[in-house]
């Protein structure tokens, strides 16, 4: 960054800047509020002006031929944006957040995020049925990432941004503070346990809190409390959850067929591809104005049951159809909203259809409707945990959990049986990107239990050196375990007490060089390494490199003193199929025979 | 970046501290201005949206006046849309779907309403006339009560409350809820301005068991109008339901001066004629006529019964006939006051017992039958 010359500050002020900046956990608590408010805001502004742009687009009283030509003239403004000036606005923004972290250090241009707020706006407000949510993830994100830039953080510092700008403008765009925290956790970051945990939540509580200051308390979907009506329905509504699974993947296999179409032509109609999209929205819309835009306002109609069978399912086919062109052919907006509507007009279908057959024992086709939206948003976005809590958050209805829970796991199985990797990642892979995913991770899932091995006869503290050397013997285990009468207290260097046991200060205890160790480290006497043996083993590893230790105690999770086995860094590397036996020896890593 | 939970370590920013504040300090003023756009935003936002979702409102009243339905439909549900503050948008709309015959549809729009504010006054009217139509007249009941005491805007809400209360009072009349019916009489009887409205209420006294304050309004209507038939035949049913028909007769001869044309009167009279003179219970009659008449009233409500309890059933019958032999077998054996007393227990008790296994009321030819039983009741 260039240094400037800047007017001279407060000496008291420096201090407190400085005291700020050395201690990460104030830098961060300050970043999250400030990211928080900053991207909750922006949401709003882009939220306004792109609902004051699509009233004035749709005034009331508008002809017919308004929705033919609107979308068109959109698209086609937003796809010469997009091709002259902002290239990396294109499409949802998830990916390309994603992208941000794991590909280019969370490094997002201010450019592409005005880019973004400029195309999506004008996309959205011409009624092409894209969703706000994924173009203001990456405006949150992008944003982060330049405040993260502008104060000179770390590569790894502003990576971690992301996340946190992303959460906080989901939250405001959504209006789900929470569900917006795991979406980001479970899809963008692929670990609902990532260290930005505390970061994500506070920013996306900020964006909330904004968000409501300035739109007032009122959830994305009013809606009436639905219950189960008989146990027997349950089957009913897991039907949905598999009917939902596979209208997921036929969304989400048409979307890339689409789009995989659109990617052959030539770059130089790039500017021209979104037309493609808007004149299907046109056309669609001039006869079926439901079709167009975002549709929350058809989706609060079917969830509060005012549903005509015949159009909630010709609806859920029209809008697959015109969301998957618009997106492929690279029109700015997400897939969170249309996978909503295209829940709930499945859903009401499906719950239309068995009320007419068993109006006794089944809810209304709204109740369905609420259930297929979490069910088709669980198989397209493949994000289980966030569409339940989401489902919750924007209709405030906690009364219908379990046929909810029910139907999004049985969508979430089908569509990950019938489509291995996520719309996300393979959005990615169509641009050549290849990401971490869900079943990536799935695949990598090694845990220490496959590594466990019996723990060794334990030393004592009180035990001399020259009696535990002979415990130790010729053991190739780098560190030993030692317990008292409660159990375990920690670990010691087989080397300590070699060197111990040759040196001048004989006869010690093993509590004394533990001690010297504990001194040496700064560590207190309160916690010592150690995993479980349900945690990865890429977690083991990383701890070996903390602490140094190539050997970690395995404890019980209901007692950390209880020692049920150890792992080394050579049972660590063989499970991961490394040939250990090739390795060169380098002092601490032992070879196996 | 590091997390107040868990801290990935990392080196203090890059940027100068003077950089580091300046920037900071450029945040924090684009949240303050940002802030104010959005507000400003938000402000012009909203009056648009009013605005827009006033016009639908009226273009859907408009549409609903002129019996349009679909489209007035179409209009209250924009308005709805664009401004979720103004209940009334919402209401209109179910409103418009109740009269189209989707009573459940209505409901599930008003109930997120009256989850948001359960003293919507409005909201609470149309639900319970959503639930009525719907069956539901227990359910009704309560949120008629939400609507009497709840909250309305604009300057009507006075008027609201009592059309509310009135069609509480025409559903406990129709149940036939005696008590509550009568609750919800009396704070109204000192607020009805109009002598229809008064009659209205008037009656209501008589069919809520309360013929006496029927009577007493009735009067109160007939010394400021003593023209009024309507009020003079209000008044006889009061007093036929306290059992005094020859009172009643005499009210509806001052009626019939007033208006001598009207058949309805006639009508009354004649059926009044006919409870005099089926009465057991009239004053000067002698005791044989007593007798005559309370044998006469057993066999007229052994009649009635039979005609609605299910005579095919072994029991019924077999009941009936033991009633009929009791009557001729006793009336030779015990004193004429003792038979009199006797005739008019078992006429009581067989009427109740048709009362209590009867689905259907007493039919018009019952009429005098069902008068002189109540008056015994007393």
């Amino acid at each position: 960054m260039p240094r400037r010359k800047l007017p001279r500050v407060p000496k008291r002020i420096v201090e407190l800047v400085e005291d700020l900046r050395k201690k990460e956990d104030r830098l961060a608590l300050a970043l999250s509020l400030v990211i928080g408010a900053l991207v909750g805001l922006v949401v709003v502004a882009f939220i306004l002006l792109t609902g004051r742009f699509a009233a004035y687009a749709y005034s009331s009283g508008g002809t017919g031929w308004r929705r033919l030509v609107i979308p068109v003239v959109g698209s086609l403004v937003a796809g010469y944006l997009l091709y002259r000036f902002f290239p990396l606005a294109r499409g949802s923004g998830i990916p390309q957040t994603r992208a941000a972290v794991f590909i280019h250090d969370g490094r997002i241009s201010i450019r592409s995020v005005i880019g973004k707020f400029m195309t999506t706006a004008i996309t959205l407000a011409s009624g092409i049925p894209l969703g706000r949510e994924g173009p203001s993830m990456y405006i949150g994100a992008g944003l982060a990432s330049s405040i993260g830039r502008r104060l000179g953080l770390s590569k790894n510092q502003v990576k971690w941004l992301l996340p946190v700008g992303g959460a906080a403008a989901l939250s405001a765009a959504f209006n789900t503070p929470i569900a917006a925290v795991l979406f980001t956790l479970e899809e963008i970051m692929g670990d609902l346990h990532a260290p930005v945990l505390g970061s994500v939540v506070l920013a996306s509580a900020t964006a909330w809190m904004v968000l409501h200051l300035v739109l007032g308390d009122s959830p994305l979907f009013q809606v009436s409390g639905y219950h189960l009506v008989s146990p027997a329905e349950l089957l009913i509504y897991a039907l949905l959850g598999v009917v939902g699974g596979f209208v997921a993947v036929g969304f989400v296999k048409l979307l890339l067929w689409l789009r995989a179409r659109f990617l052959r032509f030539p770059a130089s109609t790039l500017w021209l591809q979104p037309v493609a999209g808007g004149l299907t929205v046109g056309i669609l819309g001039f006869f079926v104005p439901q079709v167009m835009g975002v549709g929350y306002d058809q989706i609060e109609r079917v969830l509060n049951g005012d549903v005509i069978l015949k159009t909630v399912a010709l609806l859920a086919v029209l809008k697959i159809i015109a969301t998957c062109m618009s997106y492929a052919s690279g029109n700015a907006g997400g897939i969170f909203g249309p996978s909503l509507f295209i829940g709930a007009m499945v859903g009401a279908s499906v719950g239309g259809v068995a009320h007419l057959v068993f109006p006794a024992s089944t809810a209304g086709p709204g109740a369905y409707a609420l259930v297929g939206m979490g069910a088709a948003f669980a198989g397209i976005i493949r994000a289980p945990l966030t569409s339940v809590i989401m489902i919750f958050e924007v209709t405030r209805d906690y009364s219908i959990i379990v046929p909810l829970m029910i139907a999004n796991l049985i969508a979430y199985y089908v569509s990950h049986r019938l489509q291995r990797e996520t719309v996300y990642e393979s959005l990615a892979l169509q641009d050549g990107l290849h990401l971490p995913g869900g079943a990536f991770r799935a695949r990598s899932g090694l845990w220490v239990t496959v590594a466990l091995r019996e723990p060794p006869q334990p030393l004592t503290p009180e035990m001399k050196v020259d009696e535990a050397t002979m415990r130790i013997g010729d053991s190739d285990l780098e560190s030993w375990p030692v317990t008292d009468e409660e159990g375990l207290v920690g670990m010691v260097r087989v080397n300590d007490v070699v060197d111990a046991a040759t040196g001048s200060q004989r006869p010690v205890t093993i509590a004394t060089i533990m001690k010297r160790a504990r001194a040496a480290t700064r560590s207190g006497d309160a916690a010592f390494p150690h995993v479980h043996s349900d945690q990865p083993l890429g977690l083991a590893l990383a701890r070996m490199g903390d602490t140094g230790h190539n050997t970690l105690p395995v404890v019980s999770r209901a007692n950390a003193r209880e020692i049920i086995g150890i792992i080394t860094l050579v049972d660590v590397l063989k499970a991961y199929g490394v040939d250990t036996t090739r390795m060169t020896p380098v002092r601490g890593t032992p070879v196996v025979e | 970046m590091s997390d107040p939970v868990r801290q990935p370590s990392g080196p203090p920013p890059s940027a100068s501290t003077s950089e580091f504040l300046l920037t900071f300090g450029l945040l924090l003023l684009m949240i303050v201005l940002l802030l104010a756009f959005d507000t400003g935003l938000a402000r012009v936002d909203k009056a648009a949206t009013t605005a827009s979702a006033l016009q639908e409102y009226k273009s859907g009243q408009g549409l609903a006046a002129a019996g349009h339905l679909d489209d007035a439909i179409d209009h209250f549900r924009n308005a709805a849309s664009l401004d979720r503050d103004h209940s009334v948008y919402t209401v209109a709309l179910s409103q418009a779907i109740l009269a189209q015959g989707r009573p459940g549809v209505a409901e599930q729009l008003l109930r997120p309403v009256l989850d948001r504010d359960a003293n919507d006054g409005a909201a609470n009217l149309e639900l319970a006339r959503v639930l009525v139509n719907e069956g539901k007249p227990d359910e009704a009941k309560s949120y008629y009560h939400r609507a009497i005491y709840g909250l309305w805007q604009g300057a009507d809400a006075e008027r609201n409350r009592t059309t509310a209360r009135y069609e509480l009072i025409d559903l406990l009349a129709q149940s036939g809820d005696k008590q509550d019916l009568l609750s919800e009489l009396l704070p109204l009887q000192d607020e009805a301005q109009s002598d229809s409205a008064r009659r209205r209420i008037a009656h209501l006294f008589v069919v809520a068991g309360s013929p006496e304050r029927g009577s007493d309004m009735y009067r109160a209507i007939l010394r400021q109008n003593p023209r009024d038939a309507e009020a003079y035949v209000g008044l006889a049913d009061a007093t036929m339901a306290v059992g005094n028909f020859t009172l009643a007769r005499d009210h509806l001869e001052a009626a019939q001066k007033i208006a001598p044309e009207d058949s309805a009167i006639k009508a009354r009279i004649a059926l009044t004629d006919t409870v005099i003179a089926i009465d057991p219970t009239q004053r000067g009659l002698g005791l044989d006529e007593q007798l005559r008449r309370s044998r006469s009233l057993v066999q007229r409500t052994i009649a009635a019964a039979r005609r609605c309890l299910d005579v095919q059933s072994p029991e019924v019958a077999a009941a009936l006939d033991s009633v009929t032999r009791s009557l001729v077998a006793s009336a030779a054996s015990i004193p004429r006051a003792q038979a009199i007393e006797e005739n008019l227990s078992i006429a009581g008790t067989l009427w109740r017992m048709r009362g209590s296994r009867c689905a259907t009321q007493p039919r018009p030819d019952e009429e005098p039958l069902r008068l002189v039983q109540e008056r015994i009741g007393q």
